[in-house]
């Protein structure tokens, strides 16, 4: 059976012409990718679906703005950004979810929580390394982390992350270097590495 | 996103060769190795409903979706319409058979008798509500000369001014706390 999957671009066109399945289909496409951005900027899951939501809106309303010759995904991503930058910039006191845990990764573990394809052994490996990522990704500065999650987790190429960002290719590039740089000593400095012990079967140390 | 079996090997296989490969400086394979890892591992993601909440946000109403649009689900349902007509063919005999297998085992005196012990037993437990509604009533007509008193009038409008400001109060209060955070409309 043929499956016909819309295009960003007749997303948007649906979504003009009123259709809420058009818009809907939108935001379920890109809710994960801009909460992902969103929550790696302000690093709280609470404030990050707000913001996250703020950003579909401020999109919704001004849909008839954009240009079908940039990509969707750009367009949205630099609404998202700004909106957190915005968030940042005000430096909104935070508020703690009541079902976060110690390192304020609030809902990490209910994205991992689906995992009965794995043993219990390797889920834990997994939950282990991601939340050490997010630990690692706090450790960056904002613009770093922006760079990286574009770049390496949503595979935006270095022209995506300069419309989003605003910034000029070669600061990009050197943000990403350096954010890579970074991130591999923060990730070294947490036990992970050819090295660990993990890599032997055992777990490893926290 | 369901993770495959092999995620947490390909993450963990993923991680290494990018940490050895910036010892190295091998910007390359670091780039690539990197970004294995990051797909290995899930986007993070907002909690469920969150489409419901932009929905509720940007002013709009969650589309009732209609069950029957599918043509999928209208074949089935035509299906197993037709499975139910054809399975009607085949009730009278079994109803028949059916029946003989009860009348053998019944006898209508039995059934008649039984009908005659539930009338009576209902009947029995009727009798008994009524009873306690009697008392019921009786205490009510005791307690209510009790109140035609202007003191005892008095006190009952105290009360009852108490409450109603106790209930306002705790109303405000709970109005006052609430978070508007998912659903708020702009």
């Amino acid at each position: 059976m043929a499956v016909f999957i819309k295009t960003d671009a007749e997303l948007v066109a649906g979504t003009l012409r009123g259709s809420q399945d058009a818009f809907r289909e939108l935001v379920v496409r890109f809710e994960r990718p801009v909460y992902s951005l969103v929550q790696r900027m302000v690093q709280n899951p609470a404030t990050a679906e707000d913001l996250a939501q703020e950003a579909f809106f401020k999109a919704y309303r001004r849909l008839d703005t954009y240009d079908p010759q940039w990509k969707f995904s750009s367009w949205l991503f630099k609404i998202a950004h700004n909106t957190a930058i915005d968030h940042l910039r005000r430096g909104a006191p935070e508020t703690v979810p009541l079902e976060s845990d110690a390192e304020g990764q609030g809902n990490l573990s209910a994205v991992l929580a689906d995992e009965a394809a794995e043993s219990p052994h390797a889920a834990a490996e997994r939950r282990d390394l991601a939340r050490s990522l997010e630990q690692a990704l706090a450790h960056l500065r904002p613009e770093y982390r922006v760079a990286v999650v574009m770049f390496y987790a949503q595979g935006a190429s270095y022209q995506e992350i300069c419309e989003v960002t605003g910034l000029p290719l070669g600061t990009v590039k050197t943000n990403l270097h350096r954010a890579r740089k970074e991130l591999a000593r923060v990730m070294t400095s947490l036990g992970w590495g050819p090295d660990a012990p993990g890599e032997t079967g055992s777990a490893r140390p926290s | 996103m369901r993770p495959k079996p092999q995620d947490s090997h390909t993450a963990r296989a993923a991680l290494n060769r990018w940490l050895a490969a910036e010892r190295a400086d091998g910007d390359d394979v670091a780039d690539a190795a990197l970004r294995e890892m990051f797909e290995a591992l899930p986007l993070l993601a907002p909690a469920a409903g969150f489409a419901d909440r932009v929905f509720a946000r940007v002013g709009l109403q969650p589309v009732k979706r209609d069950v029957f649009a599918s043509f999928g689900v209208r074949l089935m349902l035509v299906a197993s319409l037709i499975a139910l007509g054809l399975g009607a063919i085949w009730l009278p005999p079994v109803l028949q058979g059916l029946g003989r297998f009860l009348g053998e085992s019944f006898s209508l005196s039995g059934v008649m008798g039984f009908g005659v012990r539930a009338v009576a037993e209902a009947s029995r437990g009727l009798a008994l509500v009524l009873s306690v509604g009697e008392w019921l009533f009786a205490f009510g007509r005791a307690l209510s000369e009790l109140l035609r008193a202007p003191r005892a009038m008095a006190a009952l409008a105290a009360c009852l001014l108490v409450s109603a400001l106790a209930f306002r109060f705790l109303r405000d209060h709970i109005s006052g706390e609430r978070s508007y955070r998912y659903v708020d409309p702009i």
